[in-house]
């Protein structure tokens, strides 16, 4: 049943895709040759760029791309990390986040490692980082998080204590954090937990200065502009490929905003 | 039934950690002492089961030549194989009766479970291989390959001991220098309890369990060890208050030997470990005279420690779905935390009791 579903909803990502592809070429040939800008969101998933995130700095991306490196990027979390719900593994949020970031980048090599392990809450995942990062030696590690902490009933302090005392070890470790946060799902929308999870994030992002990818607030925007728009899997839980899009979409527009904040630009352009 | 004995208490008091380790956010999570050491039970139980072969093999094993030898190390791990495929099936179905039941299909994810649900030709294959493991339930995986590699070292252990000082070690350090660890599949990724790195302490374990070579050292230089290991443990207690990591961009390469890594098992978490069994060896003496009672009860769960281990990862997944369902506060964390200490000793009593029943009827004649 669950294969009959995912046929279903596979289809209408695919239109929804095609009519995304119809609408593309226009906003994308203003880009060619000029300098970075953020990438354009594709109409399905066009939120006002406030609903996404505030600008951060991403200090050792943008040292990688003044050097003309390659960018190393560790996305880890649980689930949605993983791709549960999307038509197969090139279209889970990282890999379609790779192909976004290198058009936008024009030409820099973007390797992005996907170690998503559903349903892990973040103490674990923590305890993962460290041993990936001590192995990969990535860049910018994009840690998707908060879901399964809320639901597991994690006290929001001690969630806090561990994502901060991670934030703080990766950016001894000189390495850019990214935080995706929790997605909006009319489940959830009241559940007390799953609130006070995202205030936590929230409160974390704005104090330690980095970039927090509020996917609560642009999925809303979604849901509140394009009711008929389906984001969600059959299970009406997970995203499905077009969800994973958007997701990817955010991500990479609150990454290239971020990056060429104070219009430093690489060093090729 | 044996009586109560040290590496059986130590056993149960590992399981009832583990217990309470493998329920997140639970109120009583403060009170292990993970929360003031850089090691945890995860390591203590490894070390038992190393220390547990070296009985066996001193002990009733010790005549056994060696075809037998390997044959009842390889049935053992055959039947810790089993024991896992049970209790990840019966995790699996208790999320899916959990997600029908409560209409969450978001507990399908936890503890990595989604594959099975979402990619089940290639998941099933990777569960009976334990390329797929559900969170929490690693452990087990991990008992599996170092008793399916115990002939191995128990045979070195006989017929060149000097070899096995060598061998594990070095195969521990080449783990940790090219970060070698075994793949997971069809979820992309890697073992989070690594055997190549976690085999030296099982090893170490095995070694310092005998009477004699290092064994024999440190039972003569206890004392001295004891000492050793007071700031170790000490620096221990800081670490784990402060949650101090080194700082990794001044750390030379190989990185994994300086970080505090669970995976890999970098060398301060081992040493840690090892300076906790200098500091609590023979303490069970003093703990078992003045607490005779629990600490009876720990080495009732000890002495059956396979059969709790199973019971406890299913409790602790039930006592998550109970957090789920009514929130965490303390009353309930109590509830939860007595309820499942009890069903484990329940569970270790009733599997004695079955033997003794077998016992007293086999000194029966059959009535017609």
């Amino acid at each position: 049943m669950a294969r009959k579903i995912a046929g279903g909803f596979g289809k209408q990502a695919a239109l929804a895709l095609a009519l995304a592809c119809l609408l593309m070429p226009a906003s994308r040939a203003e880009d060619l040759g000029a300098p970075p800008v953020a990438p354009p969101m594709s109409p399905p998933c066009d939120v006002p760029a406030a609903d996404i995130a505030a600008p951060a700095t991403l200090p050792i991306v943008t040292q990688a791309l003044q050097n003309g490196e390659k960018v190393r990027i560790l996305a880890i979390g649980s689930s949605s990390t993983l791709g549960y719900g999307a038509s197969s593994k090139d279209m889970s949020y990282p890999a379609q986040l790779e192909t976004i970031l290198e058009h936008a980048l024009k030409g820099v090599d973007v390797v992005i490692l996907n170690r998503g392990v559903s349903g892990e809450v973040a103490e674990d995942t923590a305890e993962r980082i460290r041993s990936e990062v001590a192995l990969r030696n990535p860049d910018l590690v994009l840690w998707q998080l908060g879901t399964n902490d809320a639901l597991a009933r994690v006290p929001p302090q001690e969630f806090e204590d561990t994502v901060r005392s991670t934030i703080r070890w990766l950016k001894e470790n000189r390495i850019d954090v990214v935080l995706v946060g929790v997605q909006y799902t009319v489940r959830l929308a009241r559940d007390a937990n799953y609130a006070a999870i995202r205030d936590s994030l929230q409160k974390i992002a704005a104090e330690e200065n980095i970039l927090y990818v509020r996917r609560y607030d642009a999925m809303r925007f979604i849901a509140q502009t394009r009711a008929n728009l389906q984001l969600m899997a059959g299970d009406n839980f997970h995203l499905n490929d077009l969800g994973y899009q958007c997701m990817a979409e955010h991500v990479a527009h609150a990454m290239i905003v971020s990056l060429f904040v104070k219009r430093v630009r690489p060093a090729r352009n | 039934m044996r009586a109560p004995n040290e590496i059986d208490f130590w056993r149960g008091f590992a399981l009832v950690t583990i217990f309470i380790n493998h329920i997140p956010g639970v109120y009583f999570e403060r009170f292990t002492f993970r929360n003031v050491s850089l090691s945890d039970s995860a390591e203590l139980f490894v070390f038992l089961a190393g220390w547990a072969m070296r009985k066996l093999m001193d002990g009733p094993a010790r005549a056994l030549p060696a075809k037998w030898l390997v044959l009842r190390l390889e049935t053992r791990a055959f039947q810790v194989y089993v024991a896992q495929m049970v209790v990840t099936a019966l995790a699996i179905a208790l999320l899916a009766a959990a997600a029908l039941c409560l209409d969450a299909p978001f507990l399908l994810d936890w503890h990595n479970a989604s594959a099975v649900f979402n990619d089940p030709i290639k998941a099933h294959i990777g569960l009976v291989l334990l390329t797929h493991q559900l969170g929490y339930f690693n452990i087990l995986p991990l008992y599996v390959v170092l008793l399916f590699i115990a002939p191995a070292v128990a045979l070195l252990h006989r017929h060149a001991p000097a070899l096995l000082l060598l061998a594990s070690p070095a195969i521990y350090a080449a783990a940790l220098v090219f970060g070698v660890n075994l793949p997971t599949w069809p979820v992309e990724g890697t073992w989070f309890l690594n055997p190549l790195a976690w085999q030296l302490i099982y090893v170490l374990g095995f070694l310092l369990a005998g009477e004699d070579g290092i064994g024999g050292f440190a039972r003569r230089r206890h004392a001295i060890l004891r000492w050793l290991a007071l700031p170790v443990v000490a620096l221990g207690v800081a670490v784990g208050m402060t949650d101090f990591s080194p700082d990794p961009v001044y750390l030379p390469e190989p990185k994994l030997f300086f970080t505090f890594d669970k995976t890999f098992l970098s060398p301060a978490r081992l040493i840690h470990s090892l300076a906790l069994t200098a500091i609590f060896a023979g303490t069970f003496k003093i703990i078992g005279r003045w607490l005779p009672r629990p600490s009876g009860y720990l080495c009732l769960l000890g002495r059956n420690s396979l059969n709790v281990f199973c019971a406890l990862s299913l409790l602790s997944l039930g006592g998550q779905i109970v957090r789920y369902i009514y929130g965490g506060n303390v009353a309930s964390d109590a509830f939860i935390v007595i309820l499942g200490i009890l069903l484990m000793g329940f569970i270790a009593w009733a599997a004695e009791w079955r033997e003794r029943l077998r016992a007293a009827l086999a000194n029966k004649p059959l009535s017609p």
